[in-house]
């Protein structure tokens, strides 16, 4: 027995020791990755597919490019996932891309150029994909703005001096000019500041070479030929094409007024806003479409997680210069535009802020606008029945398709009611069993 | 005597017999007082000056509705046909012009047509509840209420065919609470273990997971309740082929389960 205790104390502590040096050790590893630039219904989505995954998730008939890469490979345990060391090793892979379906080949690719053009800029969400000749275009369009805002800015600096100068010029003389004794206006030109110039309002990213894959709706599979024929080993993966299983349409976020913080959605055309009582309530219109989640969540990057029996709403590109209509049947109570609003800190225990009209005097103060949204007000005073919410395009009276929702404020005082209801079938059970008893008696 | 005859003679005896004892009134108390439990914390949870966004609040206290419903309709068929055959009276009955098919038929039809007055009851129920609360009785759930029709019929045709396979009463309702009872918690462990991020799952949750996923998979063309969420889900996307599509599937699913237990019970034969 003791020597049995004294196997299980040593292993134990074997086991501990290992597990501490198995924890101390980040296992990098050479590996060939899909570099991968993937429309997600609205503009692209950077990301990679490491060995660990065997399926690449595209949008179908869009183009999306994969990028066969040599890079290090190392697992992180602490978000659980593999992350790749692209400015340690990034060794782009040579050859010809096959796309098999049913085990056979239904298309050999070669590499093309593209480019990524955000037509509002580089921060902007939206971007266009432009290959091979017109990817050069848009580049060089691009190059083009950025060395005429280059110009443009060295003028600007020219101008400035030359301001600077002519200010100067100007206090000196009106400084000689007083000191002289003159009084009054003294009708000296002041010098006006030259305007510095606006950078480029687009932006297109430098062209690149990858695979372009625009399918539809399947699952395939692709894998890497070299130019000596042999398969590239681990370049094989699937490859699932879908669609969306509904599109078009218009979703809401909601900012609730009394938590801001916390925005609720109103995506799906069957739901309904339950309400009680006063309420502020901001909406933001979308266009959208209905993903599978596991597909989408796996197309935005390869190593999130989804459930393939759920779907979800994407929002697609926000619903711009429309007015929002809240109404009750055919009645509009209130026709709302887009304003935008800031949210005032309060300081003190009490409510910790408030959302104000972003006006003239806050811009003055140099405060930006904390959000723009469409706000409807619920009184306190609304009949207690459903009411609507729908956009229409501006001047215009007819819904945005899909766009209605429903806006049910609950008689809540009622509630507990509810359980009297429950009470029905014994009541009338209790009439027909005695009904039946008094004419079997007779 | 008419082979409808017999069947509506049968019919009308089950009919009757259950329509004036009190369980089934009670079954319905009992859904109903569920149902306004949960619409109770519903309500609360839509505090003052708050907002809640859901699709139809109604449907889930629909979904055990028909479930409690339909599990007790089941249940005292089951001991109907146990009895019958316990007693002898079923064998009695077989020497006249009943047979099993005739016997089974006027079982399932009894049963529906109980399982559509209390939708009947539902409706009046939430209707009430609506104009209490302004819940919203809406043409969503007028369609959920008629596909509730066809779950009925699947679960009492498969209620038949596990009657019909076994004999004796306490069996008969053994195996019915297990089999019903099996297909009610894997389709709830799942969904339930769907709800959680795999993130916040332990490994041994997640090969739980992985496991009722295979089970659920395997099930979800012969558990009753499959069908049920499957039509409540064509409700919600208001997609009409589809709802008629499970609707089809549900009348497919009773038939021949209908059919299983007439020939189940041809083979059994009527004594215990």
């Amino acid at each position: 027995m003791k020597r049995f205790l004294g196997f299980l104390i040593i292993t134990g502590i074997v086991l501990s020791f290992s597990t501490l040096l198995f924890a101390q050790e980040t296992p990098f590893k050479e590996q060939l990755v899909y570099s991968l630039t993937s429309f997600n219904g609205s503009t692209f989505s950077k990301s990679f597919c490491p060995q660990s995954e065997e399926t690449i998730y595209l949008i179908a008939n869009e183009n999306s490019v994969i990028s066969p890469t040599k890079t290090i490979v190392y697992y992180w345990p602490i978000t659980r996932r593999y992350m790749a060391g692209f400015s340690t090793l990034n060794e782009k892979i040579s050859g010809k891309l096959e796309i098999l379906q049913n085990g056979k080949v239904i298309a050999t690719q070669e590499e093309q150029k593209y480019v990524l053009y955000y037509p509002k800029g580089y921060w902007s969400e939206k971007a266009v994909m432009y290959l091979n000749e017109e990817a050069d275009a848009y580049h060089k369009k691009y190059k083009e703005a950025v060395d005429a805002f280059n110009q443009k800015l060295k003028e600007y600096y020219q101008a400035m001096e030359q301001y600077r100068e002519s200010l100067n010029r100007f206090f000196e003389e009106v400084r000689r000019r007083r000191e002289a004794g003159e009084e009054g206006p003294l009708n000296i030109p002041i010098p006006k500041e030259p305007k510095p110039p606006e950078f480029v309002g687009f932006y297109a990213s430098d062209p690149a070479f990858g695979f372009v894959l625009n399918l539809p709706p399947g699952k395939y599979e692709i894998r890497l030929r070299r130019d000596d024929g042999t398969i590239f080993e681990g370049s094989e993966k699937k490859v699932v094409v879908f669609t969306s299983r509904r599109k078009g349409g218009v979703g809401y976020e909601i900012i609730p007024g009394n938590r801001w913080t916390k925005k609720e959605n109103c995506d799906d055309p069957s739901w309904v806003i339950h309400a009680v009582g006063k309420n502020e309530l901001y909406f933001n219109p979308y266009r959208q479409e209905e993903y599978n989640e596991l597909y989408y969540n796996k197309l935005v990057d390869p190593q999130e997680i989804g459930r393939i029996e759920r779907f979800k709403w994407v929002h697609v590109d926000p619903v711009e210069q429309v007015t929002l209509l809240f109404g009750r049947g055919k009645e509009i109570l209130q026709t709302v535009e887009r304003s935008p609003y800031f949210v005032k800190q309060i300081p003190g225990p009490e409510l910790g802020y408030e959302i104000i009209p972003y006006d003239e005097e806050l811009q003055k103060k140099g405060y930006q606008p904390t959000f723009e949204s469409y706000k409807v007000s619920l009184s306190p005073n609304l009949p207690k029945t459903d009411y609507q919410v729908s956009v229409v395009t501006a001047g215009g009276s007819r819904p945005e398709e899909k766009s209605e929702r429903t806006i049910r404020i609950l008689k809540k005082e009622n509630a507990s009611y509810i359980y009297i209801a429950a009470f029905i079938p014994l009541l009338v059970g209790v009439v027909t069993i005695l009904g039946r008893i008094s004419k079997i008696e007779k | 005597m008419g082979r409808s005859r017999v069947l509506r003679t049968l019919f009308k005896r089950d009919f009757l017999y259950t329509l004036y004892s009190f369980g089934y009134y009670g079954a319905l108390f009992a859904s109903f007082l569920v149902s306004s439990f949960i619409l109770k914390n519903f309500l609360d949870a839509t505090r003052e000056e708050d907002i809640l966004v859901s699709a139809f609040p109604l449907n889930y206290p629909l979904y055990l509705t028909l479930i409690i419903i339909s599990l007790y309709l089941v249940i005292v068929s089951a001991i109907s046909i146990s009895r019958e055959r316990e007693q002898g009276t079923l064998e009695v009955l077989f020497y006249g012009p009943v047979t099993s098919s005739s016997f089974l038929w006027s079982k399932y039809l009894k049963d529906l047509s109980l399982g559509i007055l209390a939708l009947g009851f539902t409706a009046l129920y939430f209707y009430i509840v609506s104009a209490l609360t302004n819940l919203g009785f809406t043409g969503g759930l007028v369609r959920a209420l008629i596909m509730g029709v066809f779950l009925i019929s699947c679960v009492v045709s498969f209620g038949l065919f596990i009657s019909s396979l076994t004999g004796r009463i306490r069996n008969s309702i053994i195996t019915l609470i297990a089999v019903l009872g099996a297909f009610l918690a894997i389709q709830f462990v799942y969904n339930m273990l769907l709800g959680i991020e795999k993130e916040s799952l332990s490994p041994s949750m997640l090969y739980l997971r992985q496991a009722t996923a295979y089970v659920f998979h395997a099930i979800n063309w012969v558990s009753p309740f499959a069908y049920l969420s499957r039509g409540l889900d064509s409700v919600v996307l208001e997609n009409w082929t589809l709802y008629l599509t499970h609707a089809l599937y549900c009348v497919i699913y009773s038939l021949v389960f209908v059919f299983l237990s007439i020939y189940a019970m041809g083979k059994k034969g009527v004594k215990a």
